[in-house]
């Protein structure tokens, strides 16, 4: 190698505030997972999969105005499901464990970055990610229906886009937590990655064992938890026998609890032991 | 920001510390840890587990105290955590790189991290890298890098920002000879534009070139600081002696010897005596003396003192 004989110089630049540089985390993570040839597969297959068809069934087919029904319905797809998991479990999986792996949180949080701006940038980054494909593509879909609509009410066609809009960015929300929960737990991404899967899996499992006792046990699954708040977005009537505390109660534990563990872990890790 | 805060802490000391207190469970890591940390190179010295690595964590906020204060720059690191971490750069000890980036991506997304432009990051690891000699390699992945470009990038990332004041933590770990002459050389250059720097480390001949103020530390307390051509000029006016001579003639000789001097050591060796001791007033009286007694003088040389001598003795005194 060998040393150049050059001395050391200084650099005189404006700094940027601190505020902003969490941005620079998400940006490289979204950067990066779209470098990644798995992902980049699962976000094909799953846009011909999931995508695709709701888009050519009600676009091509004639219809007044885009509806709640139909937004919903597609929404709620065992498929549209699926593939979120799949994605959150890949695209979480490397978020925190490898930081923890390779040491290098120590970099991060020896810098002028605050812990909670480490975590911010990398839940940013993977909400970026994971609403490419159940924000963007619904949306998409919602407006070509609009588009190519033979009724005058393109007001209440939009109104269901915009619930649409809100449906995808939930669904990223309250998948996330429990994605980078995994990515905290362990420094093996597998682990991670199909430590998340299996924890949406198996909660299907159990949930539809114990439904048949009582449809309260059917909030266990978080696929149930989520269809049941995407008819609330969308206005539409839940069964009759639906627990609403139960269900608030659902999305409160799958949701604050893992994100605060993740906050902790890296506050210990910041600040002290 | 990087101009003004060095003029600060060019003025008096750049670290001082009283009585802290770190704590990891039931290890006390430092215990009533006080001391002086002037700019320039100093050098942190101290066996393992002697707290090195955690004073400097505790310096960085990563760490905190228990207890005592601790001021950088005119700072605390427990309310301005942000401001003092816009002015240092941190090399840690063990492994931390990101193995999915190369070299080069690497220091200019934590130079960006440390508030650079992009447009500002890419020359400047350009310019930082062929600083450290990391040549064609910076385009790979580091996680395909040897331990020596390893610490090349390592400190490249802490240097890009262009910070005030350097910690480095054991920065010639795991390099080969020349690998090491390389490091301290470029500690050297860095601490030639007028930084703060201080190094840690277990390896004295190192720390004897670059430093100009060494901190040594044992169990987790200051044993020893100072200049470093202070501590080792307390050794002034050691001398070792060499003599032969009948052994009666010898004894007595040794008796004479430490009526007016501070004898340190004496030891024998097939009909040879080493005697160490401490002359401040030439070898003139020595020499009669050994006329006297009918001993020959075979050699008498100053005793140089090292750091390492200054180290163990250090390390000793608490034990
Ligand atoms: N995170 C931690 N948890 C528990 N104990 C710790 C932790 N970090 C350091 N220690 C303890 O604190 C003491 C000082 O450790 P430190 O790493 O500061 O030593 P050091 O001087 O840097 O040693 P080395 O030369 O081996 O790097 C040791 O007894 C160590 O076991
Ligand atoms: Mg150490």
């Amino acid at each position: 190698m060998g040393l150049d004989p050059i001395g050391y110089r200084p650099w005189n630049g404006k700094r940027t505030q601190h505020e902003r540089r969490l941005f620079i985390i998400s940006e490289r993570i979204v950067r990066e997972k779209f470098k990644s040839t798995p992902l980049l597969a699962l976000f094909v297959m799953g846009m011909l999969l999931v995508h695709f068809f709701p888009l050519v069934m009600y676009a091509m087919w004639p219809h007044a105005q885009l509806t709640a029904e139909n937004m919903s319905s597609y929404m709620q797809g065992g498929i549209f499901f699926i593939f979120n998991v799949l994605l959150v479990s890949i695209v979480c999986s490397d978020l925190i464990s490898e930081d923890m792996r390779s040491s290098s949180i120590v970099l991060y949080l020896s810098r002028a970055l605050r812990p909670e701006h480490y975590l911010l940038g990398k839940w940013l980054g993977a909400m970026v990610v994971i609403c490419l494909f159940t924000l963007v593509p619904p949306v998409a879909v919602g407006l070509a229906i609009t588009a190519t609509q033979s009724g005058p009410d393109y007001l209440a066609s939009l109104g269901v886009v915009g619930q649409t809009a809100i449906s995808g960015l939930w669904t990223a929300l309250f998948l996330v937590p429990v994605g980078m929960l995994m990515s905290a737990l362990t420094s093996k991404r597998t682990y991670a990655g199909v430590g998340t899967f299996m924890f949406f899996f198996i909660m299907t499992v159990i949930s539809s064992i114990l439904q048949p006792f009582s449809p309260d046990w059917g909030l266990l699954s978080p696929q149930i938890v989520l269809n049941d708040t995407y008819a609330v977005i969308f206005g539409m009537h839940l069964p009759a026998n639906t627990n609403f505390a139960l269900l608030a109660l659902m999305v409160l534990v799958l949701t604050v609890p893992p994100m605060w563990y993740v906050y902790d872990r890296i506050m210990r890790k910041g600040v002290g032991k | 920001m990087g101009g003004s805060s060095s003029d600060k802490v060019g003025e008096g000391m750049m670290i001082s510390s009283a009585d802290i207190e770190v704590r990891f469970g039931n290890i006390v890591a430092l215990d009533q840890f006080s001391v002086q940390v002037p700019s320039g190179i100093v050098g942190l010295l101290g066996p393992n587990g002697a707290g090195k690595s955690t004073f400097i964590k505790t310096v960085l906020g990563l760490v905190l105290p228990a207890s005592g204060t601790i001021n950088i720059a005119g700072l605390d690191p427990r309310k301005d955590v942000l401001a003092i971490r816009d002015m240092v750069g941190y090399m840690p000890e063990h492994d931390c790189l990101v193995e999915s980036m190369t070299g080069l991506e690497m220091v200019a997304y934590f130079g960006r991290l440390s508030g650079m432009s992009l447009e500002d990051s890419i020359p400047r690891s350009h310019e930082v890298l062929d600083f450290v000699g990391l040549g064609e390699e910076r385009y790979r992945l580091t996680g395909t890098y040897s331990t020596g470009m390893k610490q090349r990038v390592k400190l490249a990332q802490a240097i890009v920002h262009d910070p005030a004041i350097l910690f480095l933590d054991e920065p010639t770990n795991g390099m080969d000879p020349v690998g090491r002459e390389e490091m301290l050389e470029l500690i050297g250059r860095i601490g030639a534009s007028n930084k703060s720097i201080l190094v840690s480390s277990h390896i004295l001949q190192d720390m004897e070139k670059v430093c100009r103020h060494v901190i040594i530390i044992n169990n987790g307390r200051a044993v020893t600081q100072g200049p470093l051509q202070a501590l080792l000029d307390q050794g002034e006016g050691r001398i070792r002696l060499k003599v032969r001579g009948a052994p009666s003639a010898l004894t007595s000789f040794v008796a004479k010897l430490r009526q007016r001097f501070q004898v340190t050591s004496v030891s024998e060796e097939f009909g040879q005596m080493t005697i160490l001791l401490l002359n401040r007033e030439g070898s003139g009286v020595v020499m009669e003396m050994a006329i006297n007694e009918g001993v020959q003088v075979r050699s008498y040389t100053p005793d140089k003192i090292t750091l390492e001598d200054v180290f163990i003795r250090s390390v000793k005194e608490v034990v």
